[in-house]
């Protein structure tokens, strides 16, 4: 039913072969070309790594989203919303361990809910998570009246360690739940029978419900998952910043939807792979983290990635049309 | 049977304007000191809304199509920058305003022959031109305000006829009325609203009636590139400059003006009039909401959640039409 | 059980028609006509080709070999206009109507009368849809209700007045009675029968044989691409086409080689 067929599974690993090699040629090139080749430098690969893992771990939750068939726009905001619910958590003098529970079950919350309105309300995802997203951002800026506060966590060093501390003194903790949550999502996707599910359901919605799958319970779950991880990426950002501020993560839904099309995930569901989408996450944060060093405006980075988008959409559908011919 | 089924698509209709209506009154009766019917604040609704407004007839029959264009927050920008540039080295602004409207035509092609040639997901498409023509925007004119007001002053007879006053009533408004009035029928009484209609309803049905769809797309991107040009000069007059955030926000501002004006984001749906209204209602919402001293924030709330209401309330009544 | 008597002057006339999709050899050497004012009912179980041979007769596929007769003289149709300009109209399954449309733009969708500039000519299209609704005897109230407020019987009956307006000489129905009531199945059947009273040659590509089988003066059964058998319904019944196509999908030899014309 899903489209693990052997020629399915032949088209993905070709293109995981191909993104990895677009990744490998970005690398050596900004690590040739940035002033003294800072790009490679420990502390540059540090710094991606830490911060860079907030956008990824969610871009591979909007991945999944996609192969199910829909789309989420709201991520920035739920990232901003969930980052005030941490925050208050640790103004009250709770636990942060405890806070962060209660960050992920609120994430949750608002995943069901976009999911639910989708699916009940029978509306396109992506009108859905537009409102969400202009409603999340809202709400948190009313909230917290538009200023910064300090989320200080100082004195709960084993959380600390655990969300920013570094690996052997080198590797950030947050690149380790980047593959943590990597891991996860693969075996899920790939390996369980819910992944199949996922991929009926982005690819025939009307087959798999003929085959008894409840595609509506499916979406929701993988809403579910999307603003879950928003909620986790909060808390670890909130901990880094050491502080909230009511305009992270603008502009990080267009990027989510970039890191997942050029790791080959297709715009119409059904098809793609996690392997895709951790690198395609990776290539995003590389081109972003380099723009940055490279001092060029961040303007070009809007750029830069709608041009990434339509280039590997494009390339998808060369693709698509050979295989057809086959 | 027939008759009760009539009277409910009838009242599909009806939602945009009791929704008009009731705007009205719950900000006349609650802004404070009802300054919301102040003749002054009225006058400047009269004069922000035709911006939004006439692009967003353009979004509206494209949607009506079945296809949506998220790229006019950064086409209508990069039409103001052209123009100035146009006025900065000398051109005459009618002759500027001319050459500008096909340049943007040529902006909703280029949109159009991808959301075609790909088959692809529109808002994905425009989504990502938008990304595009913006950071191009703001790499060229580092984002640098320029001043127009040397070369189209405000007592030019060409800053009049877009800014001007016909008595009490702003020249954009009749322009506004103008388009609406030409657009809708164009929509309502011409083949090519039928095509544009059947387009959306059942593309399949379309082309095997012989209908082009994938010209239709394309006209109706066209329009609105055109219509973003149009609007892109207006405002810079009124502002007095060309500002790199002209047209921010209008993408979702206009779908929701448009789903509040009753037409389905599916295509096949939607009336010109109601479009119409719909502009103002967000507009009104957005003016009142102010005037009520909600933050600014919280009008990009309420419109998020007014979008999600009114499509699941037109789809509502519109399942209870048909069987 | 003989073969009908085909008359010498056929509406269409189809010679050796052969499709192949890729190396899907989907149409093998079909030959396959229509009087005029004569129903003929195309069965044959999933993937025999049904829905392929009437596209090639709507202009939506070009037939790989061979060659077709429209009146008598030789015709290519390469494309959906062609079959249209020689009186051929399609009404397929899910694809006929546009739902939120009214009747009278549905009827005319793609041929809008205009007046100056290309502006509807909108009491032209209501008045001739009001007269090609009640000339198959569908009665409806007004040419301004959109099309998804009537039943699938009655939507049926729009499209097919579509194709009667435009003065068809044969009509194609794809599936006409799928999903319908049996109240709507009649009305349907009454459609066809209209059609038939009006000369008008009808296709009924259908799986229910009870249904072709009362409307049809022959029945066509097409097996994996090829003609199984041509029978007038006079000479047979519903059973025995039933055993026929079963037979003839299970791949046992076609009734020709047993002896059996």
């Amino acid at each position: 039913m899903g489209r693990e067929s052997k020629l399915s599974r032949f088209i993905v690993s070709f293109r995981n072969v191909g993104v990895l090699t677009i990744l490998v040629i970005l690398v050596l090139m900004f690590a040739i070309f940035t002033p003294g080749n800072t790009f490679i430098g420990r502390a540059n690969i540090k710094i991606m790594l830490a911060l860079g893992s907030e956008f990824m771990i969610i871009a591979l939750g909007v991945g999944l989203l996609m192969i199910a068939g829909e789309f989420d726009l709201s991520i920035g905001s739920v990232l901003a919303f969930c980052a005030l619910i941490f925050t208050w958590t640790i103004e009250l003098g709770i636990n942060p361990f405890y806070g962060t529970l209660i960050t992920l079950v609120c994430g949750s919350l608002v995943g069901m809910l976009h999911g639910f309105i989708t699916v009940k309300g029978k509306i396109v995802s992506f009108v859905t998570t537009l409102g969400g997203m202009m409603f999340w951002r809202g709400l948190t800026l009313i909230l917290s009246k538009g200023t910064m506060r300090p989320a200080q966590t100082k004195e709960f060093t084993a959380f600390q360690a655990l969300t920013t501390g570094k690996l052997g003194g080198y590797f950030p903790a947050q690149g380790i739940w980047f593959l943590i949550v990597a891991i996860v999502l693969w075996a899920v996707l790939h390996k369980r029978r819910f992944g199949n599910w996922i991929f009926s359901t982005g690819d025939n919605k009307m087959a798999a419900r003929s085959m008894c799958i409840n595609t509506d319970l499916v979406k929701i779950v993988c809403f579910m998952i999307v603003s879950c991880l928003c909620a986790f990426a909060a808390v670890i950002q909130t901990t880094r910043l050491a502080a909230f501020s009511s305009r992270v993560g603008t502009g990080w839904e267009l990027r989510a939807i970039a890191a997942a099309v050029v790791g080959g995930t297709s715009l119409r569901g059904g098809r793609g792979s996690m392997v895709g989408i951790f690198l395609g996450a990776l290539i995003i944060m590389i081109i972003e983290n380099a723009l940055v060093i490279a001092r060029l405006p961040y303007e070009w980075t809007y750029m830069a990635f709608g041009f990434v988008i339509m280039f590997s959409v494009l390339l998808d559908l060369v693709i698509e049309k050979q295989v057809q011919r086959a | 049977m027939q008759g009760s089924k009539s009277k409910l698509t009838y009242s599909e209709g009806l939602t945009t304007p009791i929704t008009f209506i009731a705007a009205v009154l719950i900000f006349a009766i609650f802004t404070p000191n009802h300054i919301f019917i102040n003749p002054r604040n009225l006058g400047s609704i009269a004069k922000l809304t035709p911006d939004l407004g006439i692009v967003a007839l353009g979004i509206g029959i494209l949607m009506i199509c079945g296809e949506f264009d998220l790229s006019i927050a950064s086409v209508l920008p990069f039409c103001a920058y052209i123009f100035t540039l146009f006025v900065k080295n000398g051109m005459n602004p009618f002759v500027g305003y001319l050459i500008l409207l096909p340049i943007g035509a040529a902006f909703g092609l280029f949109n159009g022959v991808l959301v075609v040639s790909t088959g692809l997901p529109s808002f994905i498409i425009t989504l990502s031109t938008m990304m595009f023509w913006r950071g191009l925007l703001y790499g060229v004119s580092h984002m640098m305000p320029i001043s127009i007001l040397r070369y189209v002053p405000s007592e030019s007879f060409f800053a009049r006829m877009l800014i001007g006053q016909v008595g009490p009533i702003p020249v954009q408004v009749i322009w506004f009325i103008g388009f609406a009035l030409l657009l809708g029928l164009i929509l309502h009484r011409h083949k090519l609203g039928n095509w544009i209609f059947a387009t959306g309803s059942n593309p399949q049905a379309a082309r095997a009636m012989g209908i082009n769809t994938a010209m239709v797309k394309i006209v109706c991107y066209m329009i609105i590139g055109v219509l973003c040009a149009f609007v892109s000069v207006m405002q810079s007059v009124r502002l007095g400059s060309f500002a790199a955030t002209q047209g921010i926000g209008f993408e979702l501002k206009a779908i929701a003006a448009v789903v509040v004006g009753g037409a389905s984001l599916r295509g096949g749906v939607g009336r010109m009039l109601s479009i119409f209204l719909g502009v103002f209602i967000i507009q009104i919402v957005e003016n009142g909401l102010i005037l009520m001293q909600v933050p600014v924030f919280g009008v990009e709330t309420f419109i998020g959640i007014a979008v999600v209401v009114f499509v699941i309330l037109n789809n509502f009544l519109y399942r209870q039409a048909s069987r | 059980m003989s073969s009908t008597d085909t008359s010498s002057n056929p509406l269409l006339r189809m010679e050796g028609i052969h499709k192949w999709f890729g190396k899907v050899h989907a149409l093998e050497g079909v030959d396959f006509q229509v009087d005029k004012a004569e129903a003929v009912g195309l069965v044959g179980d999933n993937g025999a080709g049904k829905s392929t041979l009437i596209k090639v007769v709507s202009g939506y596929h070009r037939a790989s070999k061979g060659k077709i007769f429209f009146e008598n003289k030789e015709v290519k149709i390469n494309s959906p206009k062609d079959a249209r300009a020689l009186g051929v109209e399609t009404v397929y399954q899910e694809q006929a109507l546009a739902l939120h449309l009214s009747i009278s733009r549905n009827i005319f969708m793609g041929r809008e009368p205009s007046k100056t500039l290309g502006f509807l000519a909108k009491k032209v299209m209501d008045e001739e849809s009001m007269d090609a609704l009640s000339s198959i005897g569908l009665k409806l109230r007004s040419p301004d209700i959109p099309v998804a407020t009537l039943s699938g019987g009655e939507r049926q009956g729009v499209a097919i007045a579509r194709a009667l307006h435009f003065e068809a000489k044969l009509v194609i129905l794809d599936e006409p009675t799928m999903a319908l009531s049996v109240k709507e199945v009649q009305e349907v059947l009454d459609f066809v029968r209209e059609l038939k009273n009006k000369g008008i040659a009808v296709i009924f590509i259908t799986h229910n044989l009870h249904h072709v089988y009362t409307v049809s003066d022959r029945i066509f059964v097409l097996v994996h691409g090829k003609k199984l058998t041509d029978i007038s319904t006079k000479d047979t019944t519903v059973d025995e086409l039933s055993k026929i196509i079963v037979r003839g999908t299970m791949g046992e030899k076609t009734l020709k080689e047993e002896g059996i014309e």
